[in-house]
């Protein structure tokens, strides 16, 4: 949705008001922010009424200025790509005021992410993910050529009928396998550790641990705050894999249990693959008490120091969280492995075994085609060129050809020029510079240079240009033939559209040309099209008078 | 040579080509491979081969190969199949399949049998299989169609058979052996594959270990015979009347077969034994439960000690005969005893008498063998000496026991693996005088593997695992960092080992202190190999899911390990190996201290050479997990500088010695790196048919030319 500033009286005083920040700039204005339960004001000094007003739901993020920057600012980017920045000018609280505010809206903020509008979402992925669409979108919208409705009118049968589809084939981005070792814990001087958690880590951290995230959903509004949640993750054995656990106090400590159980499942369900199963390589194992095993250390864990086990836990936890983040890259967490099916289901072999067993060289294969003479070429430029082949009917007897020549030579012999019937010297001479270079029948010779002529800034204004008028002129076109009253209201808007792009693009382009010394001509066709709309709008009306009359 | 490069397609065609020729003299292939799929692997090769024969030839030739596997991998029943663990699945096939259970199936219908051997039995045997090549899926296919049991359908059809594919337990192992292999032709070919391992597995199949847990389950086991014993005698006492009637009439049947050459000698049932009926001491079945009994004891106070004895087998004999008044000559026949007692007492399930097994089985081979076995009795574990946990080894020291009666056997006894370097090490341990050595190298295109020993880090620290360094901090960080700048230039995957879990794991959770597993996650995904065998899988499963989907993984995991020995990493899965260290066995282990003492007295091997063989067969195992054939490549890089000296190098196979060079011997890391990217880089551009032509591929005019024929003839006396 594109954003108007909104001018609007004060609260009501219904409206919750949360936060009250002062001495904030914007646009070099001194003001005082406001932070409410739907939405963030600003409002000049002594002036009562709100200059900037976002709606919750209207922003996408927030950002702040770097630390140790003079400027205490925050800047928040909405839906719609327009950024409001606001500057903390209080100079002894800025820092403590931006933090509030920061704080404030990063607890406000997701909650009004769900509500927002699906379509919303949409619409800003579709800009996101097509640039033209996005310029296109720049050019009209935002210059307010058309409206925000109207620009997404026709496309929005598009973004429900077809691209659900896309959006569900469309890849998932994968994790990163290290993002725990992103979280650099750095000293911050005194004793403590500081940990550096993204949005992209936590999202990582939950994907590939489900259970961390349950027990985020659980706790976090109610029992801790986020902050106290991640601080107890970083402490917890969970996080450092080499403790063992020991307390039972740890809320993590339920996710480990998890995590095992998970991992023991995917052992019992036993690998589809049937050649790196382990069990049944062996075709005939010893049975128990036979064989040399006395190098083999027991692997019960009564016997195992507590260094052993907590090795032993580490590997675990590797291909634990291996295997989770290949299967949270994986579609939708379904660990889908390349092959077949499982052993005890063996009224059909599995494909891949079968296609591992009968694998075979390609170049050991015979060739089925038939055995080709490598080409010898003597003189390539022949090949390259070729003669001409002839074609049947054109084919002359050598007596065909005597005649003719025969024929030729006898009318060259009795020629006689018929100087009667010739130009005249003037019109012969504008003819042959007509013809040559520069001439007027050979300017289209000439016109092709115009990536050369035209500067490249001004190609792509054009450019944009033409992609503008033609969403128009389909806009406009698609109201024909005008049967419904809809249709009726849409045409004339879409005319006056048409003329209002007219004199507020094409009009300043032109100008720009024209002070650039550049061939009018460019716009020629721009303008033609234009000219063909309007006339069949003319039509359209006069008709529609004379039907009315 | 690696796999991949067509060693098991030369060797089949040869013994197809000369089975065809001379039918009479060579009636049978039995080719021997190591993991299930390898065997399934060696049947599709053979079927290829079928095919080009019968394109050539035009005539269907009337060959039957099959496929033999455990009950486990063949078994069609809805319920015994669909049993994880290969043991329930005997166990259950068997309680199904015996003479008793069905013989009450016949009197009494609702008793529940296994169809599918029902119909076999009535039917299957008069008809032999129709010629073809079985592979184990096929014949689950044919048991389906025909409702027939493809297990013992294969087990019946290798009798006459062409070519049978099995596992070398089958051959080599005499419990199992006796059952699957004995009524095998003398006139076969035994071939056996990837035999680099091949006196381990001799030796496993004939070591024996006792635990107090094993002795308490034999007690329960000789409880339950005894009640046993006791029920029958007032329900059925011919029974065992018509029982010790047998006995005393002796093994003679056994005899006679063995005499006439018809079965594979068990080495578990010397000869003599056979001439003689069984004693009376042990000929009824309470005498022989009492008979149990005292052993059982004797055992037991044996294990009650409270330091480590070593001793010989007659040593032990001596000492038993002194204590519980036990005369070798029964203890000889224990294990046949105790099979025909079960038989009679019409034991159902047969799994659960595994302890009573073991032990008569232990009985038998400890009174039969004067040499080459020892005992240990160890009161508790050397890492753990507070915790009692006696354990009795008994174990094989010398692996010629269990393959002479193989050799003796058949007329040709073929042992081949990529990596059987140096080869003359095998005769000697092996104790058997070849007919023909010969180490073949490949012919390569394009050199697609490139060995490199990186021996100091680049502040110059030595790298090694040798134990006086191994907990040094600087050689940690060291590995960690050539891994680290590993997983940033080679592409998918990479796998690493170690020596052993101790290690891997001491040297993982200092890595993940030192951050430097963090580092590493930037670049691939880490999984690590487990003591668990299922936790494995499944790593292995993601890490090839990782491979595939192009994140690119490392797999951490451990020479001698499950994964080392059977796993391949072709093409991506595999782009680089890194070998941390020296795979040595563990020394100071009691049973390879006897085993090595017995290989120097015994074949004059010196220890070091012994153990030097073995890590380096080992580490050889590991790094050509990655060349899997021409197509693939790999790097391979030996992080230890003690594989830059001569003895260590020599004992690489050649087809990896050759690509050593002297400019790669004792690199340091950023000079790997460099190398590494050359490497990969020049890998990675097309490779096509036509540059293969005339060196790894050849057209069947280069290869009849004179020249090529040379060439052959030249490799071929190299060797």
């Amino acid at each position: 949705v594109h954003f108007l500033f909104s001018f609007r009286a004060m609260a009501s005083l219904s409206e919750e008001v949360l936060l009250v920040v002062k001495k904030v700039r914007q646009r070099k204005q001194d003001g005082t922010l406001y932070l409410m339960a739907e939405r963030i004001a600003w409002g000049p000094e002594g002036k009562d009424r709100f200059t900037v007003s976002h709606l919750y739901a209207d922003i996408r993020c927030q950002k702040i200025s770097p630390d140790g920057k003079a400027k205490v600012q925050l800047q928040l980017v909405l839906h719609s790509g327009e950024s409001t920045t606001f500057h903390f000018a209080n100079e002894s609280t800025a820092l403590k005021d931006r933090e509030a505010a920061k704080e404030l809206l990063q607890q406000l903020l997701p909650k009004f992410k769900k509500k927002a509008n699906k379509e919303l979402e949409e619409k800003n992925r579709m800009l996101q993910e097509d640039p033209v669409l996005f310029q296109l979108y720049k050019d009209l919208v935002v210059s307010q050529v058309i409206s925000a409705e109207e620009f997404w009118a026709n496309r929005l049968g598009g973004v429900t009928n077809t691209d659900p589809a896309q959006y569900k084939y469309k890849q998932e981005v994968g994790i990163s396998g290290a993002f725990l070792a992103d979280i650099r814990p750095q000293t911050d001087g005194c004793n403590g550790l500081r940990y550096n958690l993204t949005a992209d880590i936590i999202e990582s951290i939950f994907r590939t641990y489900p259970a961390v995230k349950q027990k985020y959903n659980e706790n976090v509004p109610h029992n801790l705050t986020e902050k106290e949640f991640w601080t107890r993750f970083f402490q917890s054995h969970y996080f450092h894999r080499d403790r063992i656990n020991t307390g039972t106090q740890d809320i993590f400590s339920e996710c480990a249990k998890q995590d095992e159980k998970g991992l023991k499942s995917m052992v019992v369900q036993g690998v589809k693959n049937p050649l790196v199963d382990l069990l049944s390589l062996e075709d005939k194992t010893l049975d128990e008490g036979y064989g040399v095993c006395g190098a083999q250390p027991s692997t019960s864990n009564s016997n195992r120091t507590v260094k052993e086990s907590s090795n032993y836990a580490i590997i675990k936890r590797f291909n634990h969280h291996s295997a989770m983040v290949l299967a949270a890259g994986s579609r939708k967490g379904e660990t889908s492995s390349t092959d077949g099916n499982s052993r005890d289901s063996d009224f059909f072999q599995p494909p891949v075994k079968k296609v591992k067993l009968q694998e075979e060289y390609e170049d050991l294969q015979q060739e089925n085609r038939p055995k080709t003479v490598p080409l010898n070429l003597k003189k390539s430029d022949r090949y390259a060129h070729g003669p001409v082949p002839l074609q049947s009917q054109q084919y002359t007897t050598s007596q065909d050809i005597i005649n003719s020549v025969n024929y030729i030579q006898h009318e060259m012999a009795n020629y006689k020029p018929n100087l009667t019937q010739v130009l005249s010297s003037t019109v012969a001479t504008s003819a042959i510079s007509a013809l040559s270079p520069g001439g007027v029948l050979m300017q289209a010779g000439a016109q092709q240079a115009i990536n050369q002529m035209v500067p490249s800034e001004v190609q792509g204004e054009l450019k944009h240009l033409y992609v503008a008028a033609g969403e128009l002129l389909r806009h406009f076109w698609s109201c024909f033939p005008v049967n419904t009253p809809f249709l009726e209201e849409k045409v004339i808007k879409m005319k006056s559209n048409l003329e209002r792009f007219q004199l507020t693009k094409l009009r300043p382009f032109q100008e720009k040309i024209q002070r650039q010394y550049l061939s009018t001509n460019l716009t020629g066709h721009l303008e033609e099209m234009l000219q063909t709309a309007y006339n069949k709008f003319h039509i359209w009306q006069t008709r529609r008078m004379m039907r009315k009359t | 040579m690696p796999s991949g490069t067509g060693k098991t397609i030369s060797l089949l065609s040869l013994i197809v080509a000369y089975q065809r020729a001379f039918p009479l003299e060579v009636t049978k292939l039995i080719y021997c491979s190591r993991t299930v799929p390898e065997i399934e692997k060696v049947v599709e090769e053979l079927r290829k081969l079928m095919e080009f024969y019968s394109k050539q030839t035009r005539e269907s030739n009337n060959f039957l190969a099959l496929a033999l596997s455990s009950r486990r991998n063949l078994c069609i029943h809805p319920e015994v199949s669909s049993l994880r663990f290969g043991k329930e699945v005997d166990g259950k096939c068997h309680s199904l399949t015996a003479s008793y259970i069905r013989a009450q199936h016949h009197s009494n219908p609702s008793f529940p049998v296994c169809q599918f051997y029902e119909e076999f039995d009535a039917v299957g045997r008069q008809v032999p299989l129709p010629a073809g090549i079985y592979n184990l899926d096929d014949l689950k296919d044919f048991g389906r169609r025909k409702g027939w049991c493809p297990y013992y359908l294969a087990r019946y059809s290798i009798l006459h058979a062409n070519i049978v594919v099995y596992s070398y337990h089958y051959l080599l192992d005499p419990k199992i052996a006796d059952l699957v292999s004995k009524e095998l032709a003398k006139k076969s070919v035994v071939v056996f594959d990837e035999a680099h391992n091949i006196d381990n597995v001799c030796i496993d199949s004939m070591s024996v270990n006792i635990t107090r847990r094993t002795l308490d389950h034999c007690q329960n086991n000789v409880d339950t015979l005894h009640n046993t014993i006791h029920k029958i005698k007032e329900t059925d006492a011919a029974k065992l009347k018509e029982e010790y009637r047998r006995l005393v009439e002796g093994l003679k049947e056994a005899n006679v077969a063995r005499e006439t050459d018809v079965y594979l000698s068990n080495p578990v049932l010397p000869d003599e034994i056979l001439q003689e009926a069984v004693p009376g001491t042990i000929r009824t079945a309470e005498h022989f439960v009492g008979f149990l009994r005292r052993f059982l004891e004797y055992l037991k106070s044996r294990l009650r000690v409270q330091h480590v004895i070593q001793e010989s087998a007659p040593q032990f004999l001596k000492d038993i005969y002194d204590k519980v008044c036990i005369d070798r000559k029964p203890l000889r026949f224990c294990a046949e005893r105790l099979q025909s007692l079960l038989r009679t007492l019409e034991i159902t399930d047969i799994a659960d008498f595994s302890a009573a097994t073991l032990i008569s089985n232990f009985a038998t081979l400890v009174s039969t063998y004067s040499q080459g076995f020892t005992i240990i009795i160890e009161p508790f574990e050397d890492r753990t000496p507070t915790i009692a946990n006696p354990v009795l080894h008994f174990s094989c020291m010398d692996p010629s026991i269990a393959i002479k009666p193989v050799f003796q056997r058949f007329q040709s006894v073929i042992i081949t693996s990529g990596t059987l370097s140096p080869l003359d090490i095998y005769p000697r341990i092996l104790d058997f005088h070849p007919v023909t050595m010969a180490s073949f190298t490949m012919t390569l295109a394009r050199t697609c593997l490139c060995p490199l020993i990186v021996g100091r880090g680049n502040d110059q620290v030595a790298l090694s695992s040798k134990f006086e360094t191994r907990e040094d901090f600087a050689v940690i960080r060291n590995y960690g960092n050539l891994l680290m700048e590993m997983s940033a230039i080679v592409p998918d995957g990479i796998v690493a080992f170690f020596t052993s879990y101790v290690y891997m794991e001491n040297i993982v959770a200092s890595w993940y202190e030192q951050g430097i597993l963090e580092n590493i996650q930037r670049n691939k995904l880490i999984f690590i190999e487990t003591q668990d065998a299922a936790e494995t899988s499944m790593a292995l499963e993601k890490y090839q899911e990782a491979c595939e989907n192009g994140r690119g993984a490392i797999l951490l995991s451990v020479a001698r390990g499950k994964v080392s020995e059977g796993i391949d990493f072709v093409h991506h899965f595999g782009r680089a190996v890194i070998m941390f260290g020296v795979p040595y066995v563990y020394t100071q282990s009691r049973i390879l201290k006897a085993r090595l003492e017995y290989l120097r007295d015994q074949f004059q091997i010196r220890e070091n050479d012994f153990l030097t063989f073995d890590a380096m067969r080992h580490a050889a195992q590991c790094v050509g997990r990655a060349i899997r054939g021409k197509t693939d490549y790999g790097l391979m890089i030996f992080a230890d500088k003690r594989y830059a000296r001569a003895d260590k190098r020599g004992k690489l196979p050649r087809w990896i010695q050759e690509h050593i060079t002297d400019g790669s011997l004792n690199l340091t890391v950023d000079e790997a790196v460099q190398l590494s990217k050359h490497f990969l880089r020049q890998m990675a551009q097309p490779f096509r048919q036509e540059d293969q032509l005339g060196l790894s591929l050849l057209t069947l005019e280069q290869l009849e030319s004179e020249e090529m024929l040379q060439k052959i003839a030249q490799v071929a006396h190299q060797t």
